[in-house]
C-alpha cells in the first residue's frame, strides 16, 4: 500500500508516497494527486533522499546523562518522572525559570501541546526557530497588513508579470516552488533578483540588483523614491486602502537613486529600471527570505518591502502579493499555533485580557499575561543564571543560532536540559535527559506550508525501538505534571486527531480544518477557514487588511547600517548561505550518503580581487575570523560575490562567526552581515582547528 | 520515438535527477554540470543514428521497442569502442561491461516517465517526441510575439 506523506524538509510541503515492499521501503512520486503544491509530484534532491532518514544512528531509547555526553538508557517511566520532577521543582519558585522550544519540524499537534504545557505551567517562555528566520516577517507584515503570513499562493507567482525575489536564493532553497517562477517566465514575466550574491536564482533574472549585505532599506526607499517621483504608484489604492503616504513621500524623497547607489553599490540606472518595471506591472509579487529578514533591522526591512508592495497596489488580487518563503515544513504551523512568547494559538495576544480569559477558561488554569522570552533572549538569560531549565523539541540551537559558542556556554550553565529529538545532535550532547521522538514519516498529523496550506501526513514507517510520537511524549509529561482534567483541561489525548479537534475549537483560522476534511483532501486547505463548510482562503486582503482600521499602514523607515561594518581590523563583510542538497543543521541531510557525497563541505566564496588581496587560492584552505569566533573552510574564487563580500553556507557550523546582535522588535539576530577577516592556512593547520571546534561541540 | 529533451535554460543545478537516478540504479546515469551562470544536465541521448551501436563489435547494443538504446551485458566485452564513438562521452565501463542510461524500462512499461524526468522540479527535463516538442515551442514563440503586438494595440 502506498502511504501519502508530506516531505519533511522545506516549506513547499511536497506530497510523496512511501510504499512498503518485500525488501524494505520505496519512495513514489505523487503524480496522481491534483492540486498539490508540487504539481505532477516532482521532488528536489532532499525529497528524493527522505528514506535515508531511516539511518542507523537514530536514538531508540530514553537516555539519562551521567555526565556531559555520557548517557545510560532508562525506561520511559523513569525519563518522564525525572523530567516532571525537575520541571516542577523549578516552576515552584518561578515558572519563568523554564524555557520551552517548539519545533518547525514537527506537526501542528505537538506544537500546540508544547505551548499549552508551557502556559499551563505559568510561563510564556515558549519560542521556536522561526525567531531565527522569519520573526521579522511575522512582526513586519503584521504591522503593515495586519497578519504575518504569505498573502497569496504559488499559483499567484505563476500568474504574475513581474516577480521580485529579494534576499532569497529561491532556486536553491525551494527548488520545487521555483517551478512557478520558471512557468511565469516562459509566459513572458520579468524577474527582478535582489541579492548580494549572483545566485542560481539570479541566473533567471532580467534585472539583477546586487546590494551590500544589510542595505535593504536604502534600496527599498530608492525604489519607492523613483516610483513616487514618476507618479507610478497606484493612486486609487493608496487613497482608499492605505494610511501614511504623505510621511512616506517625505521620507523617501532623500533617497535619490544616486544616493542609494552610494549606500548599496547598486547602479542608479538599475534602480530606476527595476522600480519602473515593478510599478508598471499589471500583476507583481515579491518573495523574500533570510537575506531580508536576518538583520538587526529585519523588522524595518520587511516593513519597507511591504510598503513598496502596498503603494503599487500589488496585493489582494490574483497574481499579486507578498510571499515570504518559509524554510522548514512547519514554520507556519508552529507560529499559527502560538509557539511564540507573545501570542496564544491563532495570534491572539497574551496581553489581551479578553483572549487570555478565553484560554484560562478553555484550559482551566490561570495564565500569565506577561510576554515571555525569545530564543536568543533565553540564551542571554541562561548565561546570567536567571533561566534554569530548557525543554527543547526537535531543535539544534548549537548549530542554528548566531554566535553559537555563546549558546553552548548558556546550555552548559542550565540546571536542567531536556532534548526531544530523533538523532544525536550537537545539542543532545549537552542534555540531561533525552527523549526519543519519531520522525515525521513515522507518525501522523497536520502541518502548514508556506502558502498557509494545511495538509495531513499519514504514518508510513515503523518507528525504531521505543521512539514515540511528539504528541504522545508531551501529553505524558503534561499528565505526569498533574494536568489530568477532561478535554482541553488536561492532556488525556489518544491520537493526533484528538489534538487537532481541540485546535479547531480555540484557533479561529483553523476552525474548519478538521482531521476528517484533511484526510479526505490530500491537497489540503488554506487558512483562514472559519467553518467546516468553508473552502479555505487562498488569497488574503481582497477587500480589506487585518489591521484595526482595515488599511495598510505604510512604514517610513530610514536606512541604518548593519550592527557591524567592516573596519581595518575586520575588513570584509561575511554573509551566510545554504546549499540545495542540505537542510539547515545537517541533522537530517547529513545522514544521507546520496546528498553528502554531492555536497561534501562548505566553501567560502571570495571575489577574485579579494582572493589576490589576501593571498587565497581556489580550493585552498582559509581561516575566517570574527569578533566571536573562528572557522576554516576551503575557498571558491568566484565573481558571484562582490569585492568586499564573502559568503559561506552555515550548515556545518559557520554560526560560530555570526553576530547575535538583535533586531529590537522581532528579536532576530543579524546573521546575514558581520565583519570578518580572512587568511590562508595550510591543510594540516585547518584540520587541527576543525578538530578543536568539533571538540568544543560547535561544528558538525 | 520519445526521448529526454534537456532545456538548460530551465535547469537550476539542484541535481534532483542525479539523486533520483542513483537511488534507483545505484549510480547516476545523468550528470549535472554547473557553470558560473548556467547548468547543463547530460545523459544518454539515445540518438536516432547512434554511433555507439554502429561501433559495437559484438552487437551488445540494441534498440528496444520504444527506441531506447540498451546494453545486453551478456554480449558486452568491455572493449571501449562505444565510449570512443559517443560524441557526448556517455558510456562508462563499470566492472567489465559498459553501463549507461536505459530510460527506466520498468517505468516505461507502466506508462510512467523516466525517473529523472518525473522528479525534475523545474521541467528542465521532458520525455517527449522531438517533433511534438518543437511544434510546442513554435506555438509558444508565436504566442509571445502576438502578445507583444496586443500590448501595444491601442484598440484593445
Amino acid at each position: 500500500m502506498k502511504v501519502p506523506v508530506v516531505c519533511p524538509y522545506c516549506g513547499v510541503g511536497c506530497r510523496l508516497y512511501i510504499e512498503r515492499t518485500p525488501s524494505g521501503y520505496r519512495l513514489d512520486y505523487a503524480d496522481d494527486v491534483p492540486g498539490i503544491p508540487n504539481e505532477n509530484g516532482s521532488l528536489c534532491p532532499k525529497g528524493n533522499a527522505v528514506l535515508d532518514l531511516l539511518s542507523k544512528d537514530r536514538l531508540r531509547k530514553p537516555l539519562k546523562a551521567k555526565e556531559e555526553g555520557k548517557f545510560v538508557e532508562v525506561s520511559w517511566d523513569e525519563a518522564i518522572r525525572e523530567v516532571t520532577e525537575r520541571l516542577r521543582e523549578i516552576a515552584k519558585d518561578d515558572p519563568n525559570g523554564l524555557m520551552f522550544f517548539g519545533s518547525a519540524k514537527t506537526y501542528n499537534e505537538p506544537n500546540y501541546l508544547v505551548q499549552k504545557l508551557a502556559r499551563m505551567l505559568g510561563t510564556n517562555n515558549i519560542d521556536h526557530c522561526a525567531r531565527l528566520c522569519h520573526s521579522s516577517t511575522v512582526a513586519g507584515l503584521k504591522a503593515v497588513f495586519g497578519a504575518g503570513a504569505m498573502t497569496n499562493t504559488y499559483r499567484d507567482i505563476e500568474r504574475a508579470d513581474v516577480i521580485m525575489i529579494w534576499g532569497h536564493n529561491y532556486a536553491e532553497t525551494h527548488p520545487v516552488g521555483f517551478r512557478y517562477v520558471i512557468k511565469a517566465k516562459e509566459r513572458g514575466a520579468k524577474v527582478i533578483v535582489v541579492d548580494p550574491r549572483y545566485t542560481r536564482t539570479a541566473w533567471f533574472s532580467d534585472i539583477f540588483l546586487q546590494p551590500y549585505p544589510g542595505t535593504d532599506i536604502a534600496l527599498a526607499n530608492g525604489l519607492m523614491h523613483v516610483i513616487i517621483k514618476h507618479g507610478l504608484y497606484d493612486e486609487e489604492f493608496v487613497e482608499r486602502r492605505t494610511v501614511g503616504f504623505q510621511e512616506l513621500k517625505k521620507t523617501v524623497e532623500k533617497y535619490t537613486p544616486e544616493r542609494v547607489e552610494e549606500i548599496t553599490g547598486v547602479p542608479a540606472e538599475l534602480i530606476e529600471e527595476a522600480a519602473v518595471t515593478f510599478a508598471k506591472a499589471e500583476n507583481a509579487v515579491v518573495t523574500w527570505a533570510m537575506g531580508l529578514t536576518q538583520s538587526v533591522h529585519g523588522y524595518d526591512n520587511v516593513r519597507a518591502v511591504a510598503t513598496l508592495i502596498a503603494i503599487t497596489g500589488h496585493i489582494g488580487k490574483p497574481g499579486n502579493g507578498a510571499s515570504p518563503m518559509r524554510g522548514q515544513n512547519n514554520v507556519q504551523g508552529a507560529c499559527d499555533l502560538g509557539v511564540l512568547p507573545n501570542v496564544f494559538p491563532g495570534y491572539q495576544a497574551v496581553t489581551d485580557e479578553e483572549k487570555r480569559r478565553f484560554f484560562e477558561e478553555f484550559w482551566g488554569v490561570e495564565l500569565s499575561g506577561e510576554v515571555g522570552l525569545t530564543t536568543v533572549e533565553a540564551t542571554h538569560e541562561a548565561l546570567k543564571g536567571r533561566l534554569k531549565a530548557y525543554y527543547i523539541v526537535g531543535e539544534n540551537p548549537v548549530i542554528s543560532e548566531a554566535n553559537s559558542r555563546n549558546v553552548v556556554k548558556a546550555l552548559r550553565k542550565l540546571e536542567f536540559l531536556v532534548v526531544q529529538d530523533i538523532f544525536p545532535t550537537e545539542t543532545v550532547r549537552l542534555a540531561d535527559i533525552f527523549l526519543p521522538a519519531t520522525s515525521m514519516l513515522e507518525n501522523d498529523g497536520s502541518l502548514t506550508n508556506t502558502e498557509r496550506r494545511v495538509q495531513w501526513s499519514f504514518k508510513a514507517l515503523k518507528p525504531p525501538g521505543e521512539a514515540r510520537p511528539d504528541w504522545w511524549i508531551v501529553s505524558e509529561v503534561g499528565k505526569a505534571l498533574g494536568f489530568t482534567g477532561n478535554g482541553p483541561k488536561g492532556f488525556g489525548y489518544r491520537s493526533a486527531e484528538d489534538v487537532l479537534r481541540e485546535i479547531n475549537a480555540c484557533t479561529p483560522q483553523y476552525r474548519g480544518i478538521t482531521p476528517e476534511r484533511l484526510k479526505s483532501n490530500l491537497a489540503g486547505i488554506h487558512w483562514p477557514c472559519p467553518s467546516e463548510e468553508h473552502p479555505g482562503t487562498s488569497l488574503l486582503y481582497t477587500e480589506s487588511f487585518l489591521t484595526p482600521d482595515g488599511r495598510a499602514h505604510l512604514a517610513s523607515v530610514e536606512h541604518r547600517p548593519p550592527a557591524e561594518t567592516p573596519d581595518d581590523e575586520y575588513p570584509l563583510i561575511l554573509t551566510t548561505t545554504r546549499y540545495v542538497g542540505h537542510f539547515h543543521t545537517l541533522t537530517m541531510t547529513g545522514r544521507s550518503e546520496l546528498l553528502r557525497k554531492r555536497w561534501r563541505e562548505p566553501f567560502l566564496e571570495v571575489n577574485p580581487s579579494d582572493a589576490r588581496r589576501f593571498g587565497l587560492e581556489d580550493n585552498g584552505w582559509v581561516l575566517i575570523e570574527t569578533r566571536r569566533g573562528r572557522y576554516v573552510a576551503r575557498v571558491k574564487v568566484t565573481k558571484a560575490v562582490k569585492p568586499g563580500v564573502v559568503a559561506i553556507p552555515w550548515h556545518w557550523g559557520a554560526n560560530v562567526l555570526t553576530n547575535d546582535a538583535l533586531d529590537p522588535v522581532s528579536k532576530i539576530p543579524d546573521t546575514k552581515a558581520c565583519a570578518c577577516r580572512v587568511k590562508p592556512v595550510g591543510e594540516a593547520e585547518a584540520r587541527r582547528i576543525l578538530e578543536e571546534l568539533r571538540a568544543e561541540g560547535v561544528v558538525a | 520515438m520519445s526521448g529526454i529533451l534537456i532545456d538548460p535554460g530551465k535547469c537550476i543545478a539542484c541535481r534532483a535527477c542525479e539523486v533520483a537516478c542513483e537511488r534507483e540504479h545505484g549510480r547516476s546515469f545523468i550528470t549535472v554540470f554547473e557553470f558560473e551562470s548556467s547548468a547543463v544536465p547530460l545523459n544518454c541521448r539515445h540518438c536516432e543514428k547512434a554511433p555507439c551501436i554502429d561501433a559495437c563489435p559484438t552487437g551488445a547494443l540494441f534498440r528496444d521497442k520504444d527506441g531506447a538504446v540498451m546494453v545486453d551485458v551478456k554480449k558486452c566485452i568491455g572493449c571501449d569502442m562505444c565510449l570512443l564513438a559517443c560524441p557526448f562521452g556517455i558510456p562508462e565501463i563499470a566492472g567489465k561491461v559498459m553501463v549507461k542510461c536505459d530510460l527506466c524500462p520498468e517505468r516505461r512499461a507502466e506508462g510512467k516517465l523516466p525517473l529523472c524526468v518525473q522528479t525534475c522540479p523545474t521541467g528542465a527535463l521532458s520525455y517527449v517526441e522531438p517533433n511534438e516538442f518543437s511544434a510546442g515551442r513554435r506555438k509558444a514563440y508565436a504566442e509571445r510575439l502576438a502578445l507583444r503586438r496586443a500590448e501595444n494595440a491601442p484598440g484593445l
